[in-house]
């Protein structure tokens, strides 16, 4: 079963990795792809890929990736399905972060300051939550929290933009940060985000037997012999900056929290052991073939409003199921 | 054998003792807002209390939790479930301080009538059948201190009877077993009662000496009277 599910999702990423790197305004044939990877290929073909499209895929999958495992985590500690970093309002911080950190240059100074900032955005978004709705907090207590400080951590990442707006006006950096999008993504973003999702992801594994028995009630879990209080505090770490690392180099995309890991769980079982590395799979190439729909579609689509139009009637269909999985 | 000091919990629990050997079968009693809950979850670590609780002379509270987990298994009031995992994956929780080797898992699913049940989510059972498989998650832990918070709640007259029976049996094994209960007339095939009233410890010994009536009716405000009455037990 774990391994069927596995394959599964490695081809699946497989298929939407191949097809994010063929199409585009110039479509590659998997040929030339592949020379170009071997170190041949034309100049035209070797640009396209290395300098365009490979980086961005590269930085899809990181937020994929990052997005899905965190929305796990969440969901594990609020012990609700419904809990994700954009839904909580831990995107938004994250964002909020960011923008911080361009409108006043921090991010200029080094590579590490704008993930730092976002991570600091989504900590304090992280512990409003915590501290407006706790563990095993009823669905509406979450999504109103959720709510609140969306808005609010919204309405700061709007207001920073139009206060110093020249700062942003280049290349559609507003719209960029409120919505969520890949748009020329180079080796740097790769650099930002992806070792870091990396190693939070490898970092999270070994705690998923631990998160099967926090799953099933907190007391019966440390009776059991799970350390509670130091699982809790590396949850919030770990789905804190894998939000915050999304959110640094692809702007607020809510809703891969959410879908990926419910569907799975409804696919493959609550077991995190299976669950943790399969979101980690799905969320990459959900946000591969979102991100693939959103710049071949004619109109210029953003990557958060193709997973929103995605998320957004799934979630009501979930609120409708009364949230339980 | 667990004796705890002067147990205190600010509000809830007013400096209760106790003191339970090896191989015996305990009942803490009292009205709804007693403590009863309370006093198991300090016993088992799970709220901070003041006061000593000792296992073997051993102060309970510093053993680090793997190891804590391998003497004691506590089992909740509250038998809610989230996710839908499989009740063999929740019953074999009860390893976690092994490395998950599974062992007793079967008898603790058998002993608890499970076994038909084995690959159902537990999302989709009964209030009642959830409780079983939370209790028999304790007993796959095979520790030798268990502490069941009203574990005959929500279940029917068999299995509530074969929960007493269970707990017996792991008594004749040489195990403590102390549990919460509201069922004053089962209390009296305990070796001990311990009456909690408004937090605190208003009798404590065998359940003869213990349940007066004028204890019960201080305490439960229920007149005890004696009367030939129906009988109902397991089958042999």
């Amino acid at each position: 079963m774990s391994g069927r599910g596995l394959a599964l999702l490695l081809a699946l990423l497989a298929l939407a990795l191949l097809a994010a790197l063929v199409f585009g305004e110039v479509r590659l044939a998997p040929g030339e792809i592949w020379d170009v990877l071997n170190g041949h290929g034309d100049a035209t073909a070797r640009t396209i890929l290395l300098d365009f499209r490979l980086p961005r895929a590269l930085v899809a999958m990181a937020v994929g990736a990052a997005l899905a495992c965190s929305g796990v985590l969440m969901q594990s500690f609020f012990r609700n399905p419904l809990a994700s970093p954009g839904l909580l309002g831990v995107s938004s911080g994250g964002a909020l972060g960011a923008v911080l950190a361009f409108a006043f240059g921090w991010a200029s100074t080094s590579l590490w300051a704008l993930p730092l900032a976002s991570i600091a955005g989504a900590f304090l978004a992280t512990v409003a939550v915590i501290a407006l709705a706790r563990e095993g907090a009823s669905t509406e207590h979450l999504l109103l929290a959720g709510v609140a400080l969306n808005a609010l951590f919204g309405a700061g990442t709007s207001f920073v933009l139009t206060l110093k707006a020249g700062h942003f006006e280049e290349g559609g950096q507003i719209l960029f940060w409120l919505m969520g999008g890949l748009e020329s993504r180079t080796w740097e973003h790769v650099w930002i985000s992806l070792p870091g999702v990396v190693l939070a992801c490898l970092l999270v594994l070994p705690s998923a037997r631990a998160l099967n028995l926090l799953a099933m009630g907190e007391q019966g879990a440390q009776s059991l012999g799970v350390n509670v209080r130091r699982l809790r505090w590396e949850l919030i770490l770990l789905s804190t900056v894998l939000t915050a690392l999304a959110t640094a180099v692809g702007g607020v995309v809510g809703f891969v929290g959410l879908i990926v890991p419910h569907l799975l769980r409804l696919a493959f079982g609550p077991d995190h052991r299976r669950l943790l590395p399969l979101s980690m799979l799905g969320g990459a190439a959900f946000v591969l073939a979102c991100d693939l729909v959103a710049r071949t579609m004619p109109g210029q689509l953003r990557l958060g409003v193709v997973t929103a139009l995605a998320g957004g009637p799934f979630f009501l269909w979930m609120l409708k199921r009364g949230g339980r999985s | 054998m667990i004796a705890a000091r002067k147990l205190h919990v600010e509000g809830r629990l007013a400096e209760v003792s106790l003191e339970l050997p090896t191989g015996c079968l305990a009942a803490v009693l009292g009205p709804n807002g007693a403590g009863k809950s309370t006093l198991l979850q300090a016993l088992a670590g799970l709220l901070p209390a003041e006061g000593e609780v000792a296992w073997r002379g051993e102060d309970l509270r510093r053993i680090p939790y793997l190891e804590r987990a391998r003497i004691l298994a506590w089992v909740g009031q509250e038998s809610h479930a989230d996710f839908g995992f499989p009740v063999r994956e929740v019953v074999a929780q009860g390893r976690f301080a092994y490395g998950d080797d599974g062992r007793g898992v079967d008898e603790a699913l058998a002993a608890f009538d499970l076994a038909h049940l084995a690959d159902r989510a537990v999302t989709r059972l009964s209030g009642g059948e959830r409780r079983r498989v939370f209790l028999a998650r304790a007993l796959a832990t095979g520790a030798p201190l268990q502490l069941w918070d009203e574990p005959t709640s929500h279940l029917d007259v068999r299995h509530g009877l074969e929960v007493l029976e269970l707990a017996n049996g792991l008594k004749a094994k040489g195990a403590t077993v102390l549990m919460s209960l509201h069922d004053l007339r089962a209390a009296q095939c305990f070796d001990r009662v311990l009456v909690l009233h408004k937090g605190a410890c208003v009798g404590s010994g065998a359940p003869e000496a213990v349940l007066t009536p004028e204890l019960l009716l201080e305490v439960f405000g229920v007149r005890a009277r004696r009367d030939a009455d129906l009988i109902l037990e397991l089958p042999r």
